[in-house]
């Protein structure tokens, strides 16, 4: 009981709840359930960035560049689209240039050994770049969007399953699948060992190369479904799709409990966070606070909670100092 | 020859910044004149000025991602004072002062509260810009008075204020990283934290004074933007701070702390700058500005970690060749395969 209780994805748990109730008090409406359920089609694609780059974290890296990846993406496939390409060719090709961009990644951070912040910093206007010139070969030219999809692709956000918004069920399902990944599988063990300590994973001859390339790959091909998310929301994909997502992103993996020193870190700590900052936004706007006054607050929920569980760490190792003085000194006498 | 290339990062980048000028001089006759310098000097000091104040957060190996929101803020703070009848010399003050605040918050979020510096300054940088967004009530800020535009003047000698300004603080931070006591303390605090505590050094102390500085800097930029533009939007600073990193790391200040220089960010700097003026040159749509720059970030980052590399195994294969005549060529092989660990660590610097 106590193993549970005193997790961090259970303090993120009690977050939410009193989001809740303290919104819901504010608003009675916000508690309507399809609000609820509707609500986090606004911010279902933070948690879908964010969760792959949990994993990237962990295993000691960091990935800046999704953020230009999202709007790669989602050019790619308006494109594919402009060109007459089948849906799922279209959709196919966004995915590929979204693993491509992770390739490209941990490549030239393998290859330079340069830090993966100033890697993926750079690739960040490189992708961003690259996005706006294509968006520019069919016309777009600029910060336009390309539109004229198929009905079958921008009716698709609005699809649900058992009440489910699709772009809330694509989260949950990709969540699943990296629990899993992260948790149950041999490689997802070497993933926290690589961010542990690089040198005993080569030593313990894990390929690290492979599995830190796979993570970079696994967050582009996150970014392309992000992209054609968004897409389909907004029914055009634009090159500025996915800058608002940059800092949420990072914000819901670090509150989620990912250690930006790698090793440390959870697919569910960061689904609970995605839902906390998500539901803040959402709360706050419902209890008509002007959007400014609610970015405020949720960069300081960020340092607050990061601050706290710091502070609980520090205090928690000084508690359990005292116990063992005690019972030194009662052992002694 | 080439080992000096390969130790010093500033002259990499110098070389192939002049060689840039000159290829794009070269494209296109007219680039190459005091009036493009002018215009390019004019439009990095702002970038220059963050810059600086991110070197020394980087230097005492943290890093500070507020800065583009302290822009933001100081600049609305400056404002709102002048736009309330309050000289410009008192609006500046404050203008500074929240800047160093700021600064404050970050430096003892990251001492004091033990939180990783990217975390920290990650959250003040939506809070800051919330701040500011409160103070503004999310209008832009207009009609700034003629005095504070007057800074930005080039007036006959081809440079305004604001650059003589820039200048100053660049050779004065130069200076005193390199020739004061205190400033020396950067360097040790980020090279290695444990033992320059055990030197007696105040770490928490340099680290504060360092987001302080860049709190400070930041808010020279803030007034250097509402000057320059002459009005204040939202989004002014908006994304600077990554500008500000790139920069950094273009003029060869290493992340992990404890490495470079004042003329490596000005280099830098100026780099990142004439990508925009050398493309209005080439007559090259503004939409490939940050392709290009992406490109040529990376492209530096991987020449310079490559010559560096190469550079390296060419010393150790010279020096193995000294003791081993007859295999000289047979040993180099191994040679530079059996060290790459150290090299791996004196790359990543």
């Amino acid at each position: 009981m106590k193993r549970y209780l005193l997790r961090w994805e259970t303090a993120l748990l009690a977050m939410l709840v009193a989001e809740f109730a303290i919104f819901g008090m504010i608003n009675p409406r916000f508690l309507n359930l399809s609000n609820l359920l509707y609500s986090t089609s606004d911010f279902a694609q933070i948690g879908i960035v964010a969760l792959p780059l949990t994993i990237v974290i962990i295993a000691g890296g960091i990935d800046v560049s999704f953020a230009s990846a999202v709007g790669l993406c989602a050019i790619v496939f308006g494109i594919a689209n402009f060109f007459g390409m089948p849906l799922p060719v279209s959709m196919l090709a966004s995915l590929a240039a979204g693993a491509m961009a992770g390739l490209f990644n941990a490549t030239v951070i393998h290859v330079s050994r340069i830090q993966p912040l100033v890697v993926t910093l750079g690739s960040l206007y490189l992708f961003g770049g690259a996005a706006t010139v294509l968006s520019g070969v069919v016309g777009a030219s600029g910060y336009e969007g390309i539109g004229n999809f198929p009905d079958a692709f921008t009716s698709f956000a609005y699809f649900e399953l058992g009440g489910l918004p699709a772009p809330f069920l694509v989260l949950l399902i990709e969540a699943a699948i990296l629990f899993v990944v992260l948790h149950y599988s041999r490689f997802g063990r070497s993933v926290f060992m690589c961010g542990l300590s690089e040198h005993a994973a080569r030593y313990s001859g894990l390929p690290i190369k492979t599995i830190q390339t796979i993570t970079y790959v696994m967050t582009g091909v996150f970014a392309g479904v992000a992209g054609l998310v968004l897409s389909s929301y907004f029914g055009s994909a634009r090159v500025d799709l996915g800058t608002a997502t940059l800092l949420p992103a990072i914000t819901a993996a670090v509150l989620g409990g990912a250690s930006i020193y790698g090793g440390q870190g959870s697919i569910i700590g960061t689904l609970l966070a995605t839902l906390v900052i998500g539901y803040l936004q959402q709360g706050l706007q419902m209890s008509g606070v002007p959007s400014q006054i609610s970015s405020a607050l949720s960069g300081a929920l960020l340092v607050v909670a990061v601050a706290l569980r710091h502070g609980s760490a520090v205090l928690a190792d000084f508690v359990a100092a005292r116990i063992t003085a005690t019972n030194r000194k009662r052992a002694a006498s | 020859m080439l080992d000096f290339f390969a130790r010093n990062r500033v002259a990499t980048l110098c070389a192939v910044t002049i060689l840039a000028f000159l290829l794009i001089g070269a494209a296109a006759p007219g680039y190459l004149s005091l009036s493009t310098a002018s215009v390019v000097m004019s439009n990095s000091l702002v970038l220059m000025s963050v810059a600086l104040g991110t070197m020394l957060v980087i230097l005492t190996r943290n890093i500070d991602v507020s800065s583009g929101s302290v822009l933001g803020l100081s600049a609305v703070v400056l404002g709102m004072m002048l736009n309330d009848g309050h000289s410009l010399g008192l609006a500046i003050a404050a203008c500074l002062l929240t800047g160093a605040i700021a600064g404050l918050i970050n430096g003892l979020l990251v001492t004091m509260l033990n939180v990783p510096s990217i975390i920290a300054t990650l959250g003040t940088l939506g809070l800051f810009r919330g701040v500011m967004l409160i103070m503004t009530g999310g209008n832009w800020i207009e009609e700034l008075p003629l005095s504070l535009k007057a800074l930005a003047d080039n007036g006959s000698v081809g440079f305004s204020v604001l650059t003589v300004i820039v200048i100053a603080s660049l050779i004065v931070v130069g200076l005193f990283v390199r020739q004061t006591r205190f400033g020396r303390y950067f360097y040790a605090v980020g090279d290695n934290r444990e033992a320059a505590r055990h030197l007696g050094i105040p770490v928490k102390l340099v680290q504060i004074a360092a987001f302080v500085a860049a709190g400070v800097l930041a808010s020279v930029a803030g007034m250097i933007f509402a000057a320059q533009i002459g009005f204040i939007p939202n989004q002014a600073g908006n994304g600077l701070e990554l500008k500000a990193i790139a920069a950094n790391v273009l003029g060869g200040v290493s992340l992990l702390g404890g490495s470079g220089t004042v003329p490596g960010i000005f280099v830098g700097v100026i780099f990142l700058t004439s990508i925009d003026s050398a493309l209005v040159f080439l007559k090259i749509p503004a939409f490939w500005n940050d392709f290009i720059a992406g490109a040529v970030l990376l492209l530096v980052l991987l020449l310079d970690g490559r010559v560096r590399m190469a550079v390296d195994r060419a010393i150790r294969a010279k020096r193995y060749a000294v003791h081993h005549h007859n295999h000289s060529d047979q040993s180099a092989a191994p040679g530079s395969d059996v060290l790459p660990k150290t090299r791996i660590q004196e790359a990543g610097k």
